[in-house]
């Protein structure tokens, strides 16, 4: 972890610096379009919340940061996705190396059928991130510390990871994603499947996380938007029709249809 | 529907109409189980059947009679070129044959009477029964000049007929014979005639030949049938007419004086002479062996260990085996990596377009193609083209591999298909690359299904026939093959090629070749099952 804080120092000054900026993202399932040119700058070093109705294609243009898009067949993504200044939308970055820097945790706790210490050294391994045993002993520890699971789970490292509770499942994808050591977590609905105490600890942790990490939550509960992030996005229909401060969103919109959705009127 | 609109009142559960229809339901749900139940028993039965027919034919083939004899090892005729030459003892056939020859014409003299008697007795043994006493000596050549005690397989037919499957038999015990005399003939070249004065006069036997009368009247064969008297190893026959009186009777083997005291017995074979490959003079010569301990019933291990003859009680199916497994090691060679390979890039890789479904429609085509299609294309490609050799492993291997592909992609696919979409997304989302995502979690995830599938595929392809028919592995093969270019056969073929035998002791070897395909095939699934079993992992 410590140079990816080191690399952001720099503009840990202003909070507000733009880590991800999206400029006129277009995307296509086949001869369907998903989004219709969404320019969004999202901060470093804090929560962006995206929500929206089902269907509004909140996921797939979080999917666009990491390419993710690009496994699905038929996915047609044009625009820019700038991070740190360099367009990542380019055949010219490779998809595995950006992935590396732009973590993700899905909807699903989603562990390898391996033990609980192979889920979090399987992507510092493949990046070749730590040389020795040990290395890989610390990264492991620090990781799951970092996602508040070191404690329940160090005595139990070799049990498979599908052995754990639902919540503890989702802090392990939560370790396994901080353990390649990225400036950007993409977290899909990442408390959907899970009871309001499991929810409630992951909530405090993407708090705890964002003092390092630029993170970019899906969720579908407005009241965790507005708990977790500071900034928000309301999608619907495929466009873009508010970003700002949550607080500003969800106390002042400026958009009537955001109204509508976080009153409750459709969606 | 509109009833239940205008009359929205609350259900009770006494609705005599509600019942009505919940009876029904049940009713349906009883019958769909027994349905089922039915279904079940019917294949159980059926399997049942089909072991215990198999398993009762294929018994009798497991154990045969084996005749003792003492040879005495004379340089000459056993060691052609001296004690110096192993191999020309190993295939002095002949030789042996002719000590077991001598020996039987010692114990049998009356057999030497004329040629076609003495060929009679011969029949006794196999010539190709002495093989592995030839064997064994020569291993032993120290011991020449000795005489030494073998044991070697008796004829097919005798052996059929010790075990009763020739003909239906009755036995009787016969009162004490008193007197044995022989009659001399007007003319002397006529054979000797034997009168036997019997302590009852021989009401028993009369009884037991109308009972024999009748039964072969019914089938149409009046007096076909033949009528031994034996008293230890003497043995007489019953000489139609079988009504006259006294009966007379002609010598078989051993002293007729003989048959008088002791307690003597008859048997009436229920079939003609001409209608056996027996004749009787052989079952009494059998039997005389028998009454002297000669012969010993035991374990058939010949039929393991020996390889194809074309006398059944040599015939064994060690050289199938080993030509079965040869082929499978092909088939697994071609078949398991290029059709793993084929399925991950067809599931993993391939775009999916019109060119995948083509190729995935004929896939599923190719799973269906009758296998003797597979054979024909072996055949030209295979042996007229490519020029390999005919009969081998190699090419059987590469036929039934070509069969098994389709199977075994398919299974894997599917195995592959049961991977969640979540660990590959888990797996990419880290940075994996598409062929780390594979090769460290789908594949492993996917191994116990695909290689179940494999197995299963390869089970099928074990019990393949007639492909291998087309390629010329129906050869006869009497040596185990040493490699995969070697001439050899299959289990099912073998079980083809011993079915459309002439000779009925075929018929308990066949069953007992079966025996030994259904045991692979049950041990392959078995491991099948093991690996699913071990290896699969739960999310």
């Amino acid at each position: 972890m410590p140079d990816t804080s080191s690399h952001s120092a720099t503009t840990a000054s202003i909070a507000t610096a733009t880590k991800v900026d999206c400029r006129n993202i277009n995307v296509f399932y086949g001869d369907k379009q998903a989004i219709f040119d969404i320019s969004m700058a999202i901060p470093g070093r804090s929560v962006t919340s995206f929500i929206g109705p089902s269907g509004c294609g909140k996921s797939t243009f979080l999917r666009c940061i990491n390419r993710m898009n690009d496994t699905i067949e038929n996915a047609r993504v044009e625009g820019q996705v700038i991070i740190e200044g360099e367009n990542v939308n380019t055949d010219a970055v490779d998809p595995v190396l950006l992935r590396s820097r732009v973590g993700m945790v899905f909807q699903k706790p989603n562990p390898f059928p391996k033990s609980i210490y192979d889920n979090v050294a399987y992507g510092p391994r493949i990046h070749g991130l730590a040389r020795t045993r040990e290395d890989m002993d610390a990264v492991v520890q620090n990781s799951l510390t970092r996602a508040g699971l070191w404690e329940e789970v160090k005595d139990r490292l070799g049990e498979p990871g599908t052995g754990l509770s639902g919540g503890q499942q989702q802090r392990l994808c939560i370790a396994r994603a901080i353990a390649v050591s990225p400036e950007i977590i993409l977290m899909d609905e990442p408390c959907s499947a899970l009871d309001p105490i499991a929810t409630a600890k992951i909530e405090e942790l993407i708090d705890e996380l964002r003092e390092r990490f630029c993170i970019v939550i899906v969720t579908h509960s407005m009241q965790q938007a507005a708990r977790v992030s500071q900034r928000t996005a309301f999608f619907h229909l495929g466009k873009l029709v508010e970003f700002g401060d949550t607080e500003q969103v969800f106390t002042n919109p400026t958009d009537d249809r955001t109204q509508d959705y976080i009153t409750g009127r459709f969606g | 529907m509109t009833k239940l609109i205008s009359s929205p009142g609350p259900s009770r559960f006494d609705d005599p109409e509600a019942l009505s229809r919940l009876k029904k339901r049940h009713a349906a749900e009883r019958r769909f189980r027994l349905y089922g139940q039915l279904a079940i028993s019917f294949a159980i039965l059926f399997l049942g059947l089909l072991i215990v027919s198999i398993g009762s034919q294929a018994v009798s083939a497991f154990s045969h009679h084996q005749v003792t004899f003492h040879l005495p090892l004379n340089e000459e005729t056993v060691a052609p070129n001296g004690p110096g030459d192993p191999e020309a003892v190993e295939e002095n056939i002949s030789g042996f044959y002719q000590l077991v020859r001598e020996d039987l014409a010692r114990t049998f003299p009356e057999a030497g009477e004329t040629p076609a008697r003495t060929r009679e007795v011969n029949a006794l043994v196999t010539r190709l029964a002495v093989i592995p006493m030839a064997r064994e000596t020569s291993e032993h050549l120290d011991w020449l000049g000795e005489t030494r005690r073998y044991r070697t397989a008796l004829s097919d037919d005798l052996d059929l007929y010790l075990k009763g499957a020739v003909a239906d038999e009755i036995e009787i015990s016969l009162a004490e014979i008193l007197r044995a005399e022989q009659i001399r003939a007007e003319d002397s070249d006529a054979p000797p005639r034997i009168r036997l004065t019997s302590a009852d006069e021989f009401a028993s036997l009369r009884d037991a030949l109308a009972r024999a009368s009748a039964l072969t009247a019914d089938r149409g064969e009046a007096g076909g049938f033949s009528v031994l008297v034996q008293n230890g190893a003497n043995l007489v026959r019953l000489l139609p007419p079988y009504d006259s009186q006294p009966l007379l009777f002609e010598p078989m083997t051993g002293t007729p004086a003989n048959l008088a005291g002791g307690k003597p017995e008859a048997r009436i074979i229920l079939l003609p002479e001409s209608a056996r490959n027996v004749t009787d003079r052989q079952i009494a010569w059998t039997l005389a062996l028998q009454e002297q301990g000669r012969i010993r019933s035991s374990l058939n291990w010949a039929l393991l260990t020996n390889s194809d003859s074309t006398y059944p009680e040599i015939a064994g199916v060690l050289a199938a085996i080993v030509g079965s497994l040869f082929t499978m090691f092909v088939t697994a060679a071609i078949a398991i990596p290029i059709g793993i390979c084929a399925a991950l890039y067809l599931e993993e890789y391939a775009p999916k377009n019109r060119v995948t479904d083509l190729i995935e429609v004929n896939i599923n085509n190719l799973a269906a193609v009758p296998s003797i299609v597979f054979g024909l294309l072996g055949a030209a490609v295979f042996l007229n083209f490519l020029a390999l050799p005919r009969s081998a492993p190699l090419v059987g291997g590469l036929v039934l591999g070509l069969l098994t592909l389709p199977t075994v992609i398919i299974a894997a696919r599917a195995a592959l298909r049961t991977v969640p979409p979540s660990i590959r997304a888990a797996a990419l989302g880290l940075g994996a690359s598409k062929t780390q995502t594979v090769f460290h979690h789908v594949l492993p995830l996917a191994a116990p299904g695909i290689l179940t599938g494999a197995i299963i595929g390869m089970a099928r392809a074990l019990g393949e026939t007639a492909p291998l028919l087309l390629i010329g592995m129906v050869a006869f093969v009497a040596e185990v093959p040493g490699g995969p270019t070697d001439e050899a056969t299959a289990l099912p073929v073998l079980i083809y090629k011993w079915s459309t035998g002439a000779e009925r002791a075929w018929e308990p070897n066949t069953a007992a070749a079966i025996l030994v395909l259904l045991t692979f095939m049950v041990v392959m699934n078995a491991v099948a099952v093991f690996l699913r079993r071990r290896f699969e992992r739960r999310w």
